[in-house]
C-alpha cells in the first residue's frame, strides 16, 4: 500500500483532502505544522486563520475520525526564519511581502518533503486548489476548476521533480463540493469558514505585529508625487502598500494614492491613481515549470485574486521582463508575476523593478 | 501482577502512564456499587469512606507511613502543587525565605516554585544536575542554609530515571532547619518507598503511573505537618483536601499498592533486560549514548542519545511501525519543544532533540525489546542515508 503524508491544517480543504485519501486506499499519515507559539501571545487572536491552536486540534479529531496517525511538528524556529523575518525585512524595503509563499516554498514543499522521506511516505498531499498531471510524459501544474479559489499563484517554486510526488485531491473540485463532501462525510470542520489573512497576525493587524517585532520607529516624510513637495510624515514605512488609499494620516484637495516607496530615504510618494498605472515590469528570483519562448504571449497575475493579464514574457538569465498589453494598476515590489500558459502554470518571481 | 496488553502494539512509555494491572478489571466492576458520598452517615456513605480508608492503608502500608499520613489527590500534579503552595504558605513572611530545588524536575515542580518566587517573593535557588545525572551535591550543601524554608527535589528522574539521594538530601536539609519534599512519583512500584527511613516531610505520589487508574494521587504528609489546603471547601481529608473523593480511583490505587512488592520485584527482574537492550542497541547502533547510565536508575528506563538523529522522528517512525516510545515532557499542543530535563542537565538543545525515552515496567516482555532494537536500527539506519536528515 502506497503512503500519504498529508499536510492537515484543521481547515476543510485539506480535510476532506485527508478523507479522499483514505478513500482511496492509501496508508495515510497526518500531520499539522505547528508555526507560531501561539500560547505566548494573540491566544485570543489566533483563532480561526489558518494554523493557530483550535485549527490543531481540528486537525487531530478530523484525523481521529478518519482513524489515522496524526503528528504534530514544531517549525516554529523554520517558521521565524524563513517566513517571518524575511516578512518583516520585505516590509523594511519597502515591499508587500507574500509570506504564504515562502511558508508554501520552504515548509510545505521542503520542510514536509523531507518528512515524508524521513516518515517512508510516497507521496505528500495537501489541500492546495491546483493540479498536478503528466502530460505526454512531463509534470505539470495546472490551475484548479476553482478559479476563486486556485492557488497556483503561491505553487511556482515548487521543484518540477517534485511534481510526481504531490498529490492535491482537492485541487479538481469546487469549494462548494469539497464542503458537501466534508459535510456527508460529517468531518467537524464542514462549516468552518474559510480562513483568509495571515496565520499569524492576529485582529490587530500587521501594522501593529510589525510594530511590536521592531526595534524602533523609522519616520519619514510623505511626498507628493511628482513634485516632491511635503504633505507630511509617518512612523514607517512599513504601514503603506502600492496603491494605497486609506490611512495616509493627511487629507488633500483630490484623492491620493501610494505611488511609490523609498526605503532609502524612506519617503512615501503620494499622487493621482493614473500614475499607479504601469506597463512593464521587471521580476526577479525566478522559477520555472516550464519553458518559455522570448516574447512569448503568455497571462500574468501580479497578486493572489488577480485576473491573469496578457503580456509578453521575456526571461532574461536571473531577472525577466513583462510587457502588459493593458497598463496594469499598482504593480507591487516584493507581491510575485505568476505566469501562465492557458490554465499551466509556467513560473514566476518576485517584482522588483516598475517602468511606465 | 498482570497488566491489561495490547495486542498489536509494543507499549514502551511507562514512566508517561503504566498499563492497568489487569486484576482491575473484576474489582473496578465490584466497585461501582460503591457510589455513595463519604462525607455522608448514612449506610450507602459509610462503605464509601470504608472504602477509601482500605485504600488509605493499603498504600500507607506499602509506604512505610501511617494511614493518616496519606492525603488523597486527583493524582501527582496536585500533590506537588499542594506541597509546595502549602509549604509556600506556611513560610510567606517569615525569614526563611529560599525555596531549594533541581534543575530536573518535572513542569509540576519546576513551575509551582517559580510561581510562588514570583508570587510569594522567594528566592529560588536551582541546584544543577551535571550530564553524568549526579545532582551537584557541593553546591547543594552550599545552599543549604537558615534562610531555607524548604527543598523540593524529586525521587527518580522521569526521563532519564536516575535516582537522587533522597535520604541524605532530606538528612542534610533538616539540618539546616529546613523541611523537604520529594516527587516520588517515577519512583513508586521501581524502588522502594520508604517515609519513614527517607525522612522527608511531604512526598508525591500518582496512581495512574503505577498501574491504577488516572484520578487519583496521594501526598504523604508526616504527623505533626499542617499544611493550608490547596482545594478549600469541605472537611474532606481531614480539612486537608476539600472535594468528594474519587472513590473508584482511590479503591483502584490502594489495592495496587496492596500488591507493591509483588510490582517491585517484578520491576527490579525487568532490570536485567534493560542492561541487554541496552548493550544490544550499543553495538549495532553507531553514535548512541545512554544519560544517566553511570548513575544509579531505575531498572525499567532507558534514555537513549542518538547522535545527529532527531528523536521526534524516530518516534513517529517507531509509531507507525506499532511501538508507542516518548521523546520529551515538554509539549505545545501535542508538539515538541526540546526537553527541559536534558537541557537542565548541560545537554545542548540540539543533543536533547535526540534523545528518546524508553520506559517498561510490568507486562513487558523480552521478546518485545528485542524486536523493538532491531526495529530502532532500521529506523536509524534508514534517516541517516537520508540527504539533509539534521
Amino acid at each position: 500500500m502506497k503512503r500519504v503524508l498529508v499536510a492537515m491544517s484543521g481547515g476543510v480543504d485539506s480535510s476532506v483532502a485527508a478523507a479522499l485519501l483514505v478513500d482511496q486506499g492509501y496508508d495515510v499519515v497526518g500531520v499539522t505544522m505547528q508555526v507560531w507559539d501561539y500560547s505566548e501571545k494573540d491566544c485570543e487572536q489566533g483563532f480561526g486563520t489558518c494554523c493557530s491552536s483550535v485549527d490543531v486540534e481540528d486537525a487531530r479529531r478530523v484525523a481521529q475520525m478518519l482513524s489515522i496517525p496524526f503528528y504534530v511538528i514544531n517549525c516554529e524556529s523554520e517558521f521565524k526564519e524563513k517566513v517571518i523575518d524575511p516578512f518583516m525585512d520585505s516590509y523594511q524595503k519597502g515591499e508587500t511581502p507574500i509570506p504564504c509563499l515562502n511558508c508554501n516554498t520552504h515548509l510545505k514543499f521542503h520542510y514536509l518533503v523531507q518528512k515524508m522521506k524521513e516518515l517512508e511516505c510516497d507521496f505528500l498531499a495537501t489541500g492546495h486548489y491546483a493540479k498536478v498531471e503528466n502530460k505526454n510524459g512531463k509534470w505539470k501544474i495546472y490551475q484548479s476548476e476553482d478559479s476563486w479559489k486556485d492557488q497556483t499563484y503561491f505553487l511556482f517554486t515548487t521543484p518540477v521533480t517534485l511534481l510526481p510526488k504531490l498529490l492535491f485531491p482537492v485541487g479538481g473540485m469546487d469549494k462548494a463540493i469539497v464542503r458537501r463532501i466534508a459535510e456527508e462525510k460529517k468531518l467537524p470542520v464542514f462549516d468552518k469558514k474559510d480562513s483568509t489573512g495571515l496565520c499569524f497576525i492576529g485582529k490587530s493587524g500587521y501594522v501593529k505585529f510589525i510594530d511590536r517585532y521592531q526595534e524602533k520607529e523609522k519616520k519619514g516624510e510623505l511626498k507628493l508625487y511628482p513634485s516632491g513637495e511635503v504633505l507630511g510624515f509617518h512612523t514607517g514605512i512599513h504601514q503603506f502598500t502600492y496603491g494605497q488609499r486609506k490611512r495616509l494620516g493627511i487629507s488633500y484637495k483630490h484623492p491620493l494614492y501610494v505611488i511609490k516607496i523609498d526605503p532609502s530615504s524612506q519617503a512615501v510618494w503620494l499622487g493621482e491613481e493614473h500614475f499607479l498605472y504601469k506597463h512593464q515590469v521587471e521580476v526577479k528570483d525566478l522559477h520555472w515549470l516550464d519553458t518559455v519562448l522570448p516574447g512569448e504571449r503568455l497571462k500574468v497575475k501580479i497578486r493572489f485574486g488577480h485576473q491573469a493579464q496578457w503580456a509578453r514574457v521575456y526571461p532574461k538569465n536571473a531577472y525577466c521582463f513583462i510587457e502588459f498589453e493593458e497598463p496594469q494598476r499598482a504593480l507591487t515590489p516584493g507581491q510575485s508575476a505568476v505566469i501562465y500558459r492557458k490554465n499551466q502554470l509556467i513560473g514566476g518571481g518576485s517584482i522588483c523593478g516598475l517602468h511606465d | 501482577m498482570e497488566v491489561l496488553k495490547e495486542l498489536d502494539r509494543v507499549y514502551l512509555d511507562y514512566n508517561s502512564t503504566a498499563p492497568l494491572a489487569d486484576f482491575l478489571g473484576d474489582k473496578v466492576q465490584n466497585w461501582l456499587k460503591y457510589w455513595g458520598n463519604p462525607s455522608a452517615t448514612y449506610q450507602k456513605a459509610r462503605e464509601a469512606r470504608s472504602c477509601v480508608w482500605t485504600a488509605r492503608e493499603q498504600l500507607a502500608r506499602f509506604i512505610h507511613a501511617r494511614p493518616l499520613e496519606v492525603v488523597f489527590t486527583s493524582g501527582g500534579s496536585e500533590s506537588n502543587n499542594q506541597a509546595i503552595k502549602g509549604l509556600a504558605e506556611k513560610f510567606r513572611n517569615s525569614s526563611r525565605n529560599k525555596i531549594i530545588t533541581s534543575s530536573v524536575e518535572h513542569p509540576s515542580v519546576k513551575s509551582v516554585c517559580e510561581w510562588v518566587r514570583d508570587h510569594y517573593g522567594f528566592q529560588l535557588e536551582v541546584i544543577p544536575v551535571l550530564k553524568s545525572g549526579h545532582l551537584d551535591l557541593e553546591k547543594y550543601e552550599k545552599a543549604l542554609d537558615d534562610r531555607t524554608a524548604f527543598v523540593s527535589i524529586m525521587y527518580v528522574n522521569n526521563e532519564t530515571g536516575c535516582i537522587f539521594p533522597i535520604q541524605k538530601l532530606a538528612e542534610l536539609s533538616h539540618k539546616a532547619g529546613a523541611l523537604f519534599h520529594s516527587d516520588a512519583i517515577q519512583a513508586l512500584g521501581k524502588i522502594p518507598v520508604d517515609a519513614e527511613r527517607l525522612n522527608v516531610d511531604l512526598l508525591s505520589l500518582s496512581g495512574h503511573k503505577f498501574y491504577s487508574l488516572k484520578g487519583a494521587g496521594a501526598l504523604y504528609v508526616k504527623k505533626g505537618l499542617s499544611l493550608e489546603s490547596l482545594i478549600h471547601g469541605g472537611p474532606q481529608e481531614r480539612k486537608r483536601r476539600a472535594g468528594t473523593e474519587n472513590v473508584l480511583a482511590i479503591c483502584a490505587f490502594g489495592a495496587v499498592a496492596e500488591k507493591g512488592e509483588e510490582v517491585l520485584k517484578q520491576n527490579q527482574e525487568i532490570t536485567q533486560w534493560r542492561d541487554q537492550l541496552e548493550s544490544i542497541v550499543e553495538k549495532s547502533i553507531q553514535g548512541v549514548r545512554f544519560i544517566g547510565k553511570n548513575h544509579p536508575r531505575v531498572g525499567t528506563c532507558s534514555s537513549i542519545m542518538i547522535d545527529g538523529v532527531f528523536a521526534e522522528t524516530v518516534m513517529m517512525n517507531l509509531d507507525l511501525k506499532g511501538y508507542s516510545v516518548s521523546v520529551s515532557s515538554a509539549c505545545h499542543s501535542g508538539s515538541i519543544a526540546p526537553s527541559a530535563v536534558l537541557l537542565g542537565m548541560g545537554y545542548s538543545p540540539s543533543e536533547a532533540k535526540c534523545v528518546l525515552r524508553v520506559s517498561f515496567g510490568v507486562g513487558i516482555e523480552w521478546e518485545s525489546l528485542k524486536k523493538f532494537a532491531d526495529v530502532l536500527k532500521e529506523i536509524v539506519d534508514r534517516l541517516r542515508s537520508l540527504e539533509g536528515q539534521q
